[in-house]
Order: C-alpha cells, then sequence, then structure tokens
C-alpha cells in the first residue's frame, strides 16, 4: 500500500492509495460544494448539477456517456451532500485509461438546455420519491430546525418550487464559481498507476480555470427548539433529536464515533436495549455526522403516536445517565471492536476505501492508512467519551416529529 | 479467479462450505436452514419473522443481553431474517474473531432459549413492522407483488397479517422453530481469512450432533397474479410488475442475466435510457432478476408522480416487449463485461462470496468458481437470449400500483388469461 499525491499548476490536486494486489481500482473527483454553498434562489442547484454532470460534454452526448461507463463494466455514480459532491467510479485494472478520461471529461458538462429541461424532471421525482420516505423528511425537516439560519440547513434537493424555476445559466454560473480545480481533487485506491493517472489528468484537466471558490464558515447557533409536523396520512410517529458534535477537523471525532456506537448502534447500544428490545420502539439509532467546522449527532427512532410520551422520557433518561457515568469498560470495547470491523470490511472494497481516503484529504488535508486510523481510534477513553457526552448536551437536543401526532406531549 | 472451495457434509444433513481468502482480514459466514417464511403455518403466518429476533434473545448460558454484548464483544456485524425460503443468518468480523462467533451461533442454533417472557416484545416488533410498511408504499409495493407473483405460500409477506400475530403464542412459536429449524438440508458457507480445518473440525464438535429431519416442503399453489391497485393519497404511483423467467438452476439462466442486464444494467440500458434519460419521468426506474428454487421472475420497479404514472407504465411496458424484437452486438458485448466485472468486484468482498456459495448450493447442489461463471457468460449468443426470450416471453404478467388513482392494464398479458 503506497500513498501517492501531485497537485496540477491550476490547483487540482491528486492523490492515491496504490494497492497492486487488488482486483480492481476505483476513482473519484470530490469536489467540495452543496447545498451549505447555495443562495435560496438556485436551492438545490448542487444536486441538479450533479445530475447534470453525466449528461454530456463537448465531444459526448448524455448517451455517449452512460454507454462509456457500461462498456467498461464500471460501477459508478455520485451523490451530493451538504458539502460534497462526489463523482465515482470502480472498474477493472485494464480499464483504467478509459475511465479516467471519461471521469475527467464529465467534470466539464455542456450543461444543454434540452438535456437541462428533461433532467428537471427527474429531480422533480427524486423530491417526490422522498416525500413518500418519512425518515428522509424528517432528516430534511430537522436539520432545517436544527441550522435554522445556517446554510448547513438548506434541503439538499431544493424544492419542487426551486427546481422548477431554476434557469441553465444560473446553474452554469453556479458550476463556474464551484468547479474551480482549487476546490476539486481526484482520489484513486486499488490497482491502479499513479503516473498514468497524473498524466491523463494533466491532459486534461489542465485547461480548467481556477477561480477562487471560497465558502462562508459562520459557526451555527442551533438553540434546541422542539417542534411537530402533523401528517395524519402516517400510522408512525418519526422522532429525531440533533445536537452539536466535533466537527470533521476536530480530534475529538474519533470519541464522537464511539459515542454515537455506545448510545445508539442499531445491534446493540443503550438505545436498543432501552426501546427496541423491549418494542417500545421499533427503530432507534444515533448518527455521528462530521461535517466542514461543524458536527451534528443525530438520533431516530420510529415508534407508535401513542407511546412517544414514553419514548421521550426513555431517550432523556438514557441521556442523563450517560452524562453522568459515560460507557463502562466492555461497552466501549465493543464499540471500538464494531467500528474496528466496519472499517475493515468496508476497507477491503476499493469503493468503501475511496470516501475515506477522499474525505481524510478534503477535510484534513491528511492520508491516513486504515491500520492507523484504527489505533487512534481504539486509544480513545472512557474519559473521552464521557466529556464530549457533556460537551453536546446531549438533553437538549433540537427536537423535531414527524406523523400522525397534533402536539408534542407535555 | 480460481477457486479452492472446501465441502463437508455432516451426517445430520448440514452441508458446510468454505473459501479461505488470505489476503483478506475479514471472514464471513452465511448460513441458510428452514423456518423460513413459506414453512409459517398459515394460522401464525409472520412466525418466521419474530422467530429471527426470538433467536437472538438468549442461547445456551448466555440470556438476551449476554448473548448480544458476545457478538458486539467481538465486533460482529450481523443479521437474522426470515427470507421466503429459509431462515437466513449472516455476520461478518475480523478474521480472527470467527472461532469465537462460531460458538456463539452453534448455541443459537443448537440451545436457543426461546423463552416465555422474551417472546411478546419480538411479535410486538414485528407487529410494528407491519403497520410502518403503510409509511412506505415503494416497499409495500414489492412485497405485494411477490405475493401475487410466487407460488403460495413463498410469496406471502413475511410479517404475516395483524390477525395471525395476535393468534401466535410463545407455545406455538416455539413448537414450530423447533420442529422446523434443523440441520437437514442448512447450509453453512464461510468465506474469507480463517483456517478451514480449525473451522471445520469445530463446527463438527458444536453442530455434529444436532439433530432434526427437514420437514416436507410446503404444497405449492397457484398465484394469484392479476393487476391489483392499492389506493393511497401518496406523492408518486408505485408501479412494480412482474413476469416469469428462468430458473437459477436452469441452462438458461445466464441468457435470462444477460437480457436483465440489457433491459436494466447501467445508466445506459434500454429501461434507464427510455424512462428516466429520453423522458425524465421517474428518478428510480429498474428491473431484476429473483430466483426461488421452484419460480423465477423479473422484477419491475417505478416510482413516478402520478399524472406520468399511465405514460411511464406504457413506456416500460413498451421496452420489455422490444426486447423480444432482438438486441444488438453491441448490447451483449457490454452486458457481458459489466457482469464479468462485477463478478470480479463481488468476489473482494467475504460477506458477498459466502452468501452466493449459499445461494449456488441451495440451488444447484454444487457450487460455481467466478472463472466458470464469468465462461459461462462470455458463451452466450444473442440466439441463446432470443431462444430464452421466447420461451420466456414477457407475458403472464403481475402488476401492483400503489397511488391516488389506479392505472390503465387493459393491453397487458396478464398472468391466468393466457395460461
Amino acid at each position: 500500500m503506497q500513498f501517492r499525491e501531485a497537485q496540477l499548476d491550476n490547483g487540482l490536486k491528486i492523490i492515491a492509495e496504490v494497492n497492486p494486489s487488488a482486483a480492481t481500482l476505483a476513482a473519484g473527483f470530490f469536489v467540495r460544494t452543496g447545498s451549505r454553498d447555495e443562495t435560496p434562489n438556485v436551492a438545490g442547484v448542487s444536486h441538479f448539477l450533479e445530475h447534470m454532470v453525466f449528461k454530456g460534454t463537448a465531444r459526448r452526448s448524455a448517451a455517449a456517456v452512460n454507454l462509456a461507463f457500461d462498456e467498461m463494466g464500471a460501477n459508478y455514480n455520485a451523490f451530493t451532500s451538504e458539502e460534497n459532491t462526489v463523482y465515482f467510479a470502480s472498474v477493472l485494472p485494464e480499464f483504467q485509461t478509459d475511465c479516467m478520461d471519461l471521469l475527467c471529461d464529465i467534470l466539464r458538462p455542456s450543461l444543454r438546455q434540452e438535456d437541462f429541461d428533461i433532467e428537471k424532471g427527474v429531480i422533480l421525482e427524486e423530491i417526490a420519491m422522498y416525500e413518500d420516505h418519512p425518515h428522509f423528511r424528517l432528516y430534511d425537516n430537522l436539520m432545517r430546525r436544527h441550522f435554522d439560519s445556517h446554510p448547513l440547513g438548506n434541503v439538499i434537493l431544493g424544492s419542487a418550487e426551486s427546481i422548477s424555476n431554476m434557469a441553465r445559466d444560473d446553474m452554469q454560473a453556479y458550476f463556474d464559481r464551484r468547479y474551480s480545480p482549487t476546490n476539486v481533487t481526484l482520489v484513486g485506491v486499488g490497482n491502479l498507476d499513479f503516473d498514468a493517472m497524473v498524466d491523463q489528468a494533466r491532459r486534461t484537466c489542465a485547461s480548467w480555470q481556477r477561480l477562487e471558490a471560497s465558502r462562508v464558515a459562520e459557526p451555527s447557533r442551533p438553540v434546541g427548539s422542539r417542534g411537530v409536523i402533523t401528517d395524519a396520512k402516517l400510522t408512525r410517529q418519526n422522532i429525531g433529536l440533533m445536537c452539536q458534535a466535533p466537527s470533521g477537523q476536530d480530534e475529538r471525532r474519533f470519541a464522537a464515533q464511539i459515542l454515537a456506537n455506545v448510545l445508539g448502534d442499531a445491534t446493540g447500544s443503550r438505545l436498543y436495549y432501552a426501546l427496541v428490545e423491549s418494542a417500545l420502539a421499533d427503530d432507534a439509532q444515533m448518527t455521528y455526522s462530521p461535517m466542514d467546522g461543524e458536527g451534528a449527532l443525530m438520533t431516530s427512532v420510529s415508534t407508535d403516536p401513542e407511546k412517544v410520551a414514553q419514548v421521550l422520557g426513555v431517550i432523556d433518561e438514557v441521556f442523563r445517565k450517560f452524562i453522568d457515568e459515560g460507557p463502562g469498560e466492555a461497552e466501549l470495547q465493543a464499540a471500538k471492536n464494531k467500528i474496528a470491523s466496519q472499517a475493515t470490511l468496508s476497507g477491503e472494497l476499493p469503493m468503501g476505501r475511496l470516501t475515506s481516503v477522499g474525505f481524510d484529504w478534503v477535510y484534513r488535508s491528511e492520508y491516513v492508512p486504515l491500520a492507523r486510523q484504527i489505533d487512534v481510534m481504539f486509544a480513545v477513553s472512557a474519559d473521552d467519551v464521557l466529556t464530549l457526552a457533556q460537551q453536546c448536551n446531549l438533553p437538549n437536543a433540537t427536537l423535531l416529529t414527524l406523523g400522525p401526532l397534533e402536539k408534542l406531549p407535555a | 479467479m480460481s477457486d479452492n472451495f472446501h465441502i463437508e457434509v455432516f451426517s445430520n444433513g448440514l452441508t458446510l462450505l468454505g473459501r479461505v481468502m488470505d489476503d483478506m482480514s475479514s471472514a464471513a459466514m452465511s448460513l441458510l436452514v428452514r423456518c423460513g417464511s413459506a414453512d409459517d403455518p398459515p394460522a401464525i403466518a409472520g412466525a418466521g419473522a419474530v422467530a429471527a429476533e426470538w433467536l437472538g434473545r438468549g442461547a445456551g448460558q448466555r440470556d438476551s443481553r449476554a448473548l448480544n454484548d458476545a457478538l458486539d464483544s467481538l465486533g460482529v456485524q450481523h443479521s437474522t431474517n426470515a427470507q421466503s425460503e429459509h431462515m437466513q443468518i449472516t455476520a461478518a468480523m475480523l478474521g480472527r474473531n470467527l472461532p469465537a462467533a462460531i460458538e456463539i451461533y452453534a448455541d443459537i442454533l443448537t440451545k436457543p432459549r426461546l423463552e416465555d417472557n422474551t417472546f411478546g416484545p419480538c411479535r410486538e416488533l414485528i407487529q410494528q413492522d407491519l403497520i410502518a410498511l403503510e409509511d412506505e408504499p415503494a416497499r409495500k409495493a414489492g412485497m405485494a407483488l411477490r405475493e401475487r407473483f410466487f407460488p403460495q405460500p413463498w410469496g406471502r409477506c413475511p410479517y404475516g397479517r395483524s390477525e395471525t400475530l395476535e393468534a401466535m403464542t410463545a407455545e406455538t412459536l416455539r413448537e414450530h422453530v423447533v420442529s422446523h429449524m434443523s440441520p437437514d438440508g442448512g447450509i453453512l458457507a464461510l468465506a474469507g481469512k480463517f483456517d478451514w480445518d480449525a473451522a471445520r473440525d469445530m463446527l463438527a464438535e458444536r453442530l455434529g450432533d444436532w439433530q432434526g429431519q427437514a420437514r416436507p416442503e410446503p404444497a405449492a399453489a397457484r398465484p394469484a397474479g392479476g393487476a391489483e391497485h392499492i389506493a393511497k393519497d401518496s406523492a408518486q404511483t408505485h408501479i412494480a410488475l412482474a413476469w416469469p423467467s428462468a430458473l437459477c438452476s436452469s441452462e438458461r439462466y445466464y441468457a435470462a442475466r444477460l437480457g436483465e442486464a440489457v433491459l436494466s444494467r447501467g445508466m445506459g440500458s434500454r429501461l434507464f435510457t427510455e424512462v428516466r434519460e429520453k423522458r425524465g419521468l421517474a428518478y428510480h426506474v429498474s428491473a431484476n432478476y429473483t430466483s426461488l428454487r421452484n419460480s423465477a421472475g423479473i422484477f419491475v420497479y417505478a416510482g413516478t408522480r402520478p399524472a406520468l404514472a399511465q405514460q411511464t407504465l406504457d413506456v416500460t411496458l413498451g421496452e420489455i416487449a422490444r426486447l423480444g424484437e432482438g438486441i444488438s452486438d453491441d448490447e451483449l458485448a457490454r452486458a457481458k463485461t459489466q457482469i464479468r466485472s462485477s463478478l470480479i468486484m463481488q468476489s473482494q468482498s467475504t460477506s458477498a462470496r459466502a452468501s452466493m456459495m449459499a445461494g449456488d448450493w441451495y440451488h444447484l447442489g454444487r457450487l460455481r468458481s467466478l472463472a466458470e461463471l464469468s465462461e459461462k457468460i462470455q458463451a452466450v449468443s444473442k440466439g441463446d437470449v432470443m431462444d430464452y426470450l421466447r420461451e420466456f416471453p414477457p407475458r403472464q404478467f403481475s402488476i401492483l400500483t400503489i397511488g391516488p388513482e389506479p392505472l390503465d392494464t387493459t393491453g397487458l398479458a396478464l398472468s391466468g388469461e393466457d395460461a
């Protein structure tokens, strides 16, 4: 396993974890942009643009892009979050050249009006699809409530209205601003020829124009409010809680990962034993999201509407007990072992390793071999986790529930 | 892509399969035993799903909490699910923890506690899962379609119905589990970094005297088929349809997978191109091949806003029908490369390997190496795909829609009409 890095004159960074014994390779462009970088008039443009990147370039039509990926048997896709847009593909080593050529090409899309108009319909379908998934609706609304006026509260997909009204030129302007090579990292992992990868990127990407692509980073000020969204059509009550947590740059992020596992791992955790084992809820989980200068711990629970008061009482009790005592030694070890297993299993697949290597670089400009990452995580003490739990102020989390209930129980 | 498989059949009928992968750090287990949803006694349908929860609530010396803690302390990623034909138990972990995990699973299989006091919450969780389906129309459409398409009892909803869950008692479920979950015909596949001899010896010792005979398979009843609309004030209309395909064990299987790939694998495939790329009718449209031992089908799903639903259905059916008119050399070549690549990608996952091995043994009674799979796919000609499509034409559809308005399905050759 070897780490390599390079940079083009226009600022584009290229990094790779080369593993000659892997059967495949994965490569991706990590663009440091997402819904937090949008203004209200183009809400959802980052994600819409992600779709448009697959719609063709000066030398390829939309159909030609899809066929080129399919011809090399690539496993490929893209995703957009609040602060990243990532385009990735995994292929056999024999397709490295073709794959790099295609990825580099599509990152300069033509954004043709006709494709733009058709794709608008697909985005509107995606928005409608999430409407039929209560968990996603809860997430979007909880983020908005928790981050309030901070741009991290922006909904990734935007709204049916913002998408319907969006003009092709607004997207082009956003693209020009945000897809500057200084804001993009090309990442490779697995069985790849790094020098060839850099040569190829130089040929295709050196002409990309360098622009200023900064990010407004005012700190968020969550106030821990409580709210209800009533939807009489739903049968279950979905509860979400969110509180501040260490950012993606904060050393305490390993403690936060352990904290979320001890409190809310799906197959065995404080919330699992308090809520799911007893069937008070059919699902109870806590996830940790490290972000750029910000972080969040989200608890999500699905329960019967009439049990909400009881469930909220149990959650509060679990949180308060935890900030008094912290984790026990056995549950701390179990959480670490689970995190290590998960990282190992995902790291065995180039696709799994790609996001890990890519985000280490995007957030901290560092490369950390998997084994060292696991060592650092194992060094976290019970006291570290306890201190963090107290700092996160779990019992005063922002609360939102979605379901048939008309108001929160007293 | 050569494979060195280990196979050991115990005298109690349990087959142990192994594939050592020394360059991995992880090991994975996939276990298939009877007691899936198709084995549910009709009066207590949902039995398998409740049992899947209950099996985790204590075994041998360990109570519910101790059992879960033991798996957690080893960092095991695990799940137990009632599928149609089996109870499926999967686990993945660091390879060095496999022996300790085997100890725990041996207890779960041979000495599950199945105590009265833990039964109630397990049943209640499945009752909640059943209710929660109402809030997830896409998932509900898929389950309701299986119920129409597959012969009963293989298509049935694993969660049962509210009255059958209500009728279930600790006693009736315990009797069902004890009589149905036996080593006979069971399959345990291991893949990853582990010592085969040590694992085999340990399993022989811990599971070798596990007793029980496989119950006869339930009798297959003709599927309901046809069309059904479930009215719901949802944001999208959810369209799910299926028609018969070649069994996983048949010689036509490889041609079937290539036909499926031309229709729906990758963003250049026909359904994606015509429904999404050219017309923007749906975000999600896909076709997936699914095979049970005695029945197989191609399952199509599309979610679309109600005003576009009829057009989406019509375009989708048009593409399905057009497959019978022939496929191009380019399409066939792309589909082959896609399947070959995905086989190699799956070979890097210990969990995927263990599941593939267990599936092969169940369907074929033998293991296929990746090389064999790759060769068989490579050998399929356009003529083979057309022969397959003539034998399994897109007819005898079952269709299930959920949304504000029913769709016009009069042009559809429904099952039961031309059989």
